[in-house]
This record gives structure tokens, C-alpha cells and sequence, in this order.
């Protein structure tokens, strides 16, 4: 991989590109399945380092061990990091569809939603929606049911992740020209960075083949390769399944 | 100091396991399945409940804990037909004599059905005038994090 390539590839991981620019290198990704699955272990290193750090250990106050628990904390971010970075390598040896003959990827956004580490922090509770269903009075009691459920674990500071998977004729409610809670959609994906609306790349394919339309996402929907393959996965890491 | 808080640690955890252990061992062989509902076509509720029944059938209802989840539009397969104009939220009301014979038949086999509360108040439903036999210890907070508790319990997830 040329540098600039590398260089570009790590501001998308990081949010850091326009628009056109990252609209430019998901087509890229979509014809190489090698720099999507780049794209995909950047991110994973990312969220990794991020979980590595995220929790530091307390600093202890005793004078005189001063010297030492600085290097007691520095040896034990390296040890988390470490954990880290070789769970996270036998979770992607593991799974299927992540190596090079498979061309999963995933779609971050700016804010960085849509890289939910695998190995998910004790006690987190982590549930992904399968939404099939065209019926959007029933999405919006979900979206209902989503928002009053982040706000209590907020609340009491518990810690959630949720992943709302739009497939079939699921996927109206993520698409600009039909979803009917576009607004609403904006302000939760504004307002939790723990929840995250993902749109399924098959069905928008079979979309533009089978009767020529060019779907337009809402800006806050990642895109991930298959829907199917998503909550499976997702189920396989541990994370509770809802149909909707 | 530090010894000792480490062994209280150590002793606090060896207790929880050793608890833990105690109080699963039983459950061990039994299987865990929820039922998750949220649609209110009577005839879909009819063909979930008649799945539970096979459900209990082939597996034995003391190898069983089998939970029905009811929420959103669910709800209505315990709604009362004569409660139904008191509740503009609700389309179906499906409750009707046979839906309670056949309610009544899998709570005697040790069917549990959870009602969210979310539901119950954003829709208005009295639960004592309005709903068939849901009592209060049949309400959970929230039927969404009933099903993803549940699942984190060990759960089978199923959604007819």
C-alpha cells in the first residue's frame, strides 16, 4: 500500500474526511476487498486502543511509592493493551468472513460510531435490532423503546451499546427519501454515541438491480456489506438479538 | 493493608462463584427460551401460542423456563375485547374466551407472560380492569430489556 494511501485511510478510521472524499474511498472499498478489510482492522486496532485506555488504573497516593505506581499504571496500560490487541487478533482470526477472501466491512462515521469493539467491557449490555419490517409506526415505538432505554442506563451510568440493523423492507426508515423519522433518527444518533443505525449494502444493491433506485442513506447510517451476516455475528460475540 | 484487602477480594469472589454454583447447579439441564411478541394479528398470537404448546410438548414442561415478552402492539393478546374503546392506541384486542382458555392452558404449565410497562403507560392501560389476568408481579419495567436480559441470562431468543 502506498503511504498516501495509508495516511488517507487513517483519517477516514478517524473521521477526518470530507464527504466527497470519503464517499470517493467507500467506492473504492466497495471494488477492493483488501482496503475495505484494512479499513476494518485500522478501525479494530482503533477501538482496541481506545478500550485499552479508556479505564486507566487508578493512581495510588502513597508518597513515597510515588515512582512506582506510575510504572505499576504504564505496565498495566501496556498489559490491557496487550489483552487487547491479542484478543482482538483471535476474535478477527476467528471470524468468519473477515479474512482476505471474505470482503466485509464496516462503514465508520465521523464520530466513530460503528467500530463497537468485539470484546466488549464487563457488565455492558449490548443488543442489536434486526429491523425487516416496512411498518414505520412500529419503528418509531422502537426508536421509542431505544431512546427510553439509553436514557436509563445513562441515567444510572450503565453502560449499553445498541445497533439498530435495517434489511429488507426494514431499510425505508434509514432511507432519505422514505424514512419518516429522519429528524428523530438525527437527534438519538446526535444525542448517544453508544447507538448506532446500520443499513444492510445487499439489500441496497438488489435496490438499484432489480427496479434502478439509487437509495440515498440518511448522514447518520453506517452500511455494512450483509444485514444477515451482521446479527449473526453480532449474536455470535455475546450481544442479546431483537427482532422488530 | 494491601494483603489483606486483596484477600477479602479473593474471599468475596470465591464466595459469589461458590454461590453462584449452588444456586444454577439445579438449573442446569432445564432449558431457557423466551418468546418475544409484538404483533397484534390474533392469528399470528394463536400460532405462538400453539408453537409454546409443541414447544412444551417435545421438550417436557418440567425441562422448561419458558417466558412470553409482550410489548408494543403484543400487548393486545392479553387486551380485553370490552376494554378496547377505552384505549384508541390499540387496534386488537384479543383477549376473547379461546385466547384465555389457551393463555390459561401454558400458565399451567409454567408459562410466564411479562407484560412492559412502557407499554401499559405510554397507551394508558389499566392493567387490573383492562388486561387478563396480568398481575403485578407480570409487569417488567421495560419488555425490550427484559428480551436482552433475558438473552444475557442465557436465553433462547425465539420470535415467532
Amino acid at each position: 500500500m502506498r503511504s498516501e494511501d495509508d495516511l488517507e485511510l487513517n483519517a477516514f478510521v478517524d473521521g477526518e474526511l470530507s464527504p466527497d472524499q470519503q464517499a470517493e474511498l467507500l467506492e473504492a472499498m466497495r471494488n477492493d476487498p483488501d482496503l475495505a478489510r484494512q479499513a476494518c482492522e485500522l478501525g479494530q486496532l482503533k477501538a482496541q486502543l481506545r478500550l485499552a485506555y479508556a479505564d486507566p488504573p487508578e493512581p495510588q497516593r502513597q508518597g513515597v511509592a510515588k515512582v512506582g505506581a506510575s510504572w505499576q499504571a504504564i505496565a498495566a496500560g501496556f498489559l490491557l493493551l496487550a489483552v487487547g490487541l491479542v484478543s482482538g487478533w483471535s476474535l478477527h482470526a476467528n471470524a468468519p468472513g473477515l479474512g482476505i477472501e471474505g470482503n466485509r466491512f464496516v462503514v465508520l462515521d465521523p464520530e466513530g460510531r460503528g467500530q463497537a469493539p468485539a470484546v466488549a467491557a464487563d457488565e455492558e449490555t449490548r443488543i442489536v435490532f434486526h429491523l425487516t419490517n416496512p411498518d414505520q409506526t412500529a419503528a418509531g415505538e422502537l426508536l421509542d423503546e431505544v431512546e427510553a432505554m439509553l436514557a436509563a442506563y445513562q441515567a444510572d451510568g450503565r453502560a449499553l451499546r445498541v445497533e439498530v440493523v435495517s434489511h429488507s423492507e426494514g431499510l425505508d426508515l434509514l432511507r432519505d427519501r422514505l424514512s419518516r423519522h429522519k429528524e428523530r433518527i438525527h437527534d438519538l444518533a446526535g444525542q448517544f454515541s453508544n447507538l448506532t443505525f446500520v443499513a444492510c449494502q445487499n439489500t441496497i444493491n438488489r435496490l438499484k438491480v432489480e427496479r434502478g433506485i439509487e437509495v440515498k442513506l440518511l448522514p447518520d447510517a453506517e452500511v455494512i456489506d450483509s444485514g444477515v451476516n451482521h446479527v449473526v455475528k453480532r449474536q455470535k460475540e455475546g450481544w442479546s438479538y431483537i427482532r422488530v | 493493608m494491601k494483603t489483606l484487602m486483596s484477600m477479602v477480594l479473593a474471599g468475596l469472589v470465591g464466595l459469589t462463584a461458590w454461590t453462584g454454583a449452588v444456586i444454577a447447579a439445579p438449573e442446569y439441564t432445564k432449558q431457557q427460551v423466551v418468546y418475544h411478541i409484538n404483533g397484534d394479528n390474533p392469528k399470528q398470537q394463536a400460532g405462538a401460542l400453539r408453537n409454546i404448546q409443541n414447544h412444551i410438548n417435545a421438550v417436557g414442561a418440567e425441562n422448561l423456563d419458558l417466558r412470553v415478552v409482550m410489548h408494543g402492539n403484543g400487548v393486545s393478546l392479553v387486551l380485553l375485547p370490552e376494554a378496547l374503546p377505552q384505549v384508541p392506541k390499540f387496534k386488537h384486542a384479543n383477549a376473547d374466551e379461546q385466547m384465555q382458555a389457551k393463555i390459561d392452558g401454558l400458565k399451567d404449565q409454567g408459562v410466564a407472560f411479562k407484560v412492559c410497562a412502557n407499554t401499559l403507560n405510554g397507551r394508558k392501560v389499566n392493567r387490573e380492569d383492562q388486561l387478563y389476568n396480568v398481575d403485578n408481579g407480570d409487569v417488567v419495567p421495560s419488555g425490550v430489556a427484559e428480551l436482552a436480559h433475558l438473552q444475557a441470562q442465557g436465553f433462547t431468543y425465539i420470535k415467532p
